[in-house]
């Protein structure tokens, strides 16, 4: 059963790859200008730091740990959950085309995550990887063995975090039909956020993303225990190992709420 | 024999959230939207035999897609029965939909960027289709559909009646004993609409697979179907043969007649002069009142008949009259 | 002239009918206000002034730029290249008037329908959330209108060249990303150019990109003299004319490919 879903994954999968390929000229292009794009805003603030020093107590290098660290798990979750952004996901609904999906026998949430697999975002990966390259020449990390396991979880647990709110932006379009771009607040504006260290931002928002959202869990406080720097707000020190209990609640429970609307859609449609 | 499709009481009711008007109406929508509800598909009765092929029309907006979705298994109803093949088709969907065929012609079940034959190759993977079978139907369908020019043709770059074909065989690949049909003419050019019509006549006929079909194209229906069912409001107008349609709703004959003088009056009781020019004039008659014999042998007692025609009233003219005069309303 | 106002008023129409799009937009453009500030509050931690630039002014930097986003369709505008792919390129160059301004026309009131529906509103909120500087005379508000239409025209005829390349090739958007991409540093929208190296500065200063918002931003702030300020407005008209004329030639170069081509 599972290994039907898995299979069946890597069939559509496979499809989505090879079309996106087949011209690899101007796929390296693509993923050459996706990643320039995105480098462009940390570029900006490298050159800017010249005539400053630092941002909130924090230098380029540190800052370039959480930025890379951002980038690389968003241009995975961005890749993987290509077919539930819900930009896509609006129109998939609108044209038809998850009725066409629900008319064949597979699972559905299955055949979404197969239908769409966005190479491109190679580049975003690349660059956050280049990124991470530079945090760790200008403030390098000493990767003990709790550090290098860790490292790939906190990962892992961002893919969660955000992939979740792509898919819970993605049912709300159930009931919208239009696209919501506030749901862009939460995954771009939530990956924004995190590039930089939390404290910097105004004290309602902070609270906001730590009680409501917990989005300070998944990137600031594992960074926190990489760089070994005190934490300023004074949370438990279990604090930074949160990340994998943010990720996978955000996540299970977007699950939840993709079941309901799924059910909401049958029961309604449009 | 036993129903294939069994639909009781069926009733669709949506609960639409209306725009607002002006930018206060637009921040107002954002909070507490404005519902209405709807009621698409109102108690909704009927039965279908195996191997029936039946048209289910109606004009846009009459919930007839509402149906269709109701049947495939894709909405579940407010209230009421349907069991197809013994199941339901809202419950356990994948099973559901692994035992009936759709072919939505607005939109393609196939990979956009495959070529033909791979899409089928991934049909044949999810609706795991023995090898053996597979290929049976394959080359059976290529025969038929004449697929081989773009099999292996991306179907992105097909023409609509190309894909229309493709989709066809990719609905029959796994031998469903049902067949839904959306409009399969839609956009198509006369050669094209004639094929698929041949190919769907031959699969209810060889195959005995029992298919609804929608369309707006009544060529369609006078084509294939022995039996219509008419649906307007969301309410069951008529359910029976095409004749009894013709009988019930028909308007009236038409007759064409050439003289071979000219007369001044050429008018005739039991039927009324529609036009008269020249040689040439068209009467319109009851069948009910007076037979086309009847009528042409009072009309050669009186005046020189060079040539004549008897028309029978289109189909098209009935179901016109039954939308738009609302003839099956009490 | 009436044909151009026409386009305009209907282009402007259409804009204001999309009208949860617009609030919706406005709420993410202030999110991303916020944060961008905090960033610069930060970067300054306690330096009353860098470079001439204050606290102050590079918050309503942040309102400024976040405010622009729409009207200067900062993250991409695709209306031609759509219109050269989807083939309806043919029935816009036989309409009664020239390809250029009839896009001009369209895109001037989009632009200001954009402009006071997501900049205007978009700065007054800001204004409540933030300590902001304003113009302080007439003549710099004067000034500032002057430097915004002509941000507008510049970041046009630019998005208008990027635009073309789809004659070229089916798969321009690539390449259009990365020219809009370009915009996003050189052009003082991702950090105000006063802030970076001067070699960077002086880089910047033979390229358009500066016309496009850094203009606006320095005479919003006040950090020019008045001759600057003239000087600069000129500038920006003299890149507008510039681009005009090369995209014109591009344009001309792009027709005779499709025809060759026959489209």
């Amino acid at each position: 059963m599972l290994r039907r879903l898995f299979t069946t994954y890597l069939k559509f999968i496979q499809i989505q790859i090879l079309s996106q390929i087949q011209y690899p000229f101007s796929f390296l292009f693509d993923v050459f200008t996706n990643g320039i794009s995105l480098l462009i805003f940390f570029l900006s603030l490298s050159l800017v730091l010249q005539r400053f020093d630092n941002v909130g107590g924090w230098r380029l290098g540190e800052i370039a740990f959480l930025w890379g660290t951002a980038e690389i798990a968003f241009g995975l979750m961005d890749m993987i959950f290509s077919g539930f952004d819900p930009d896509s996901f609006s129109v998939m609904v609108r044209q038809g085309t998850l009725d066409q999906m629900l008319l064949r026998p597979a699972n559905i949430t299955i055949q979404i995550f197969g239908s769409r697999f966005i190479l491109r975002r190679l580049g975003r990966i690349a660059e956050g990887l280049i990124i991470f390259t530079i945090s760790q020449v200008l403030s390098p990390i000493v990767w003990t063995l709790p550090r290098l396991l860790f490292y790939p979880v906190v990962i892992f647990s961002q893919i969660l975090f955000f992939g979740g709110l792509f898919i819970a932006g993605s049912t709300i379009t159930f009931w919208t039909i239009e696209r919501i771009e506030a749901v862009n607040i939460l995954t771009y504006g939530g990956n924004e956020m995190i590039s930089y260290p939390m404290h910097i931002y105004p004290d309602w928002l902070i609270k906001f993303f730590t009680y409501l959202i917990p989005l300070i869990f998944i990137n600031y406080y594992p960074a926190l225990f990489f760089l070994g720097k005190p934490d300023p707000f004074g949370m438990p020190a279990f604090a930074p190992f949160l990340a994998p209990l943010a990720g996978l609640g955000v996540f299970l429970a977007s699950l939840w709420f993709w079941k309901f609307g799924l059910r909401y859609y049958q029961g309604t449609g449009s | 024999m036993n129903a294939i499709i069994k639909v009781e009481h069926l009733s669709k009711t949506f609960e639409i959230t209306q725009s607002q008007k002006g930018w206060s109406g637009a921040l107002r929508g954002l909070i507490k939207p404005l519902k209405k509800k709807i009621a698409a598909v109102k108690e909704v009765s009927f039965e279908l035999k195996p191997g029936e092929l039946v048209g289910y029309l109606g004009p846009n907006g009459a919930g007839k897609s509402t149906t269709l979705k109701m049947l495939t298994g894709l909405l579940v109803p407010t209230s009421g029965v349907v069991q197809v093949n013994g199941l339901v088709p809202w419950r356990d969907r994948t099973k559901y939909v692994a035992s009936i065929g759709a072919v939505f012609g607005q939109r393609t079940t196939l990979w956009w960027d495959l070529p033909v034959q791979e899409s089928f190759d991934l049909i044949q993977y999810m609706y795991r289709i023995p090898d053996k079978r597979y290929r049976h139907n394959m080359d059976l369908f290529r025969d038929i559909l004449g697929l081989d020019p773009f099999i292996n043709t991306p179907v992105r770059s097909l023409s609509l009646g190309q894909r229309m074909r493709a989709d066809l065989c990719a609905a029959l690949l796994h031998d469903p004993k049902l067949l839904f049909l959306d409009e399969p003419t839609i956009g198509l050019d006369v050669v094209a609409k004639d094929k698929i019509r041949q190919f769907i006549k031959h699969v209810n006929e060889e195959r005995k697979t029992t298919i609804i079909l929608t369309t707006h194209d009544l060529q369609d229906v006078e084509k294939l179907c022995e039996r219509v069912i008419i649906i307007d409001h969301g309410q069951l107008l008529f359910d029976g043969t095409l004749e009894a349609l013709n009988n019930r709703f028909g308007g009236q004959r038409t007759l064409q007649v050439d003289f071979a003088e000219t007369y001044p009056d050429v008018s005739i009781e039991g039927a009324g002069l529609i036009s008269h020019e020249g040689l040439q004039a068209t009467y319109q008659f009851d069948r009910d009142i007076l037979s086309a014999s009847d009528l042409i042998s009072r009309l050669s007692n009186r005046y020189k008949i060079s040539d004549l025609s008897v028309r029978e009233p289109a189909i098209e003219d009935t179901i016109r009259r039954i939308y738009v005069d609302k003839l099956l309303e009490n | 002239m009436r044909l151009f106002l026409k386009i305009l008023r209907l282009s402007f129409r259409r804009q204001l009918t999309y009208r949860t799009a617009t609030l919706a937009g406005l709420v993410t453009n202030l999110f991303f206000g916020v944060l961008r500030a905090s960033v610069l509050i930060a970067l300054f931690n306690a330096q009353p002034s860098v470079n001439g630039l204050t606290v102050k002014g590079a918050v309503t930097f942040a309102g400024l730029t976040q405010g622009v986003i729409a009207y200067l369709s900062i993250f991409g505008w695709w209306d031609i290249m759509q219109s050269i792919e989807k083939g309806s390129i043919g029935a816009d160059l036989l309409k009664p008037m020239n390809f250029f301004t009839y896009w001009l026309a369209q895109d001037i009131g989009r632009a200001a329908a954009q402009f006071v529906t997501r900049g205007l509103v978009l700065m007054i909120a800001f204004g409540f959330l933030f300590q902001i500087t304003l113009p302080a005379s007439p003549a710099q508000w004067l000034a500032f209108a002057f430097a915004l239409i002509l941000s507008g025209l510049v970041s046009f005829a630019w998005r208008f060249i990027i635009n073309l390349a789809a004659f070229w090739s089916p798969n321009a958007i690539g390449f259009g990303r990365f020219a809009f991409s370009l915009t996003w540093i050189f052009s003082g929208f991702a950090m105000p150019l006063r802030l970076f190296p001067d070699w960077f500065q002086q880089f910047c200063a033979f390229t358009p990109f500066p016309a496009m918002i850094n203009t606006v931003i320095e005479i919003f702030l006040g950090t020019l003299t008045p001759p600057e300020t003239l000087q600069a407005l000129l500038l920006q008209a003299a890149w507008f004319v510039g681009l005009s004329i090369l995209s014109q030639f591009i344009l001309k170069a792009g027709i005779r490919r499709l025809v060759i081509q026959g489209g």
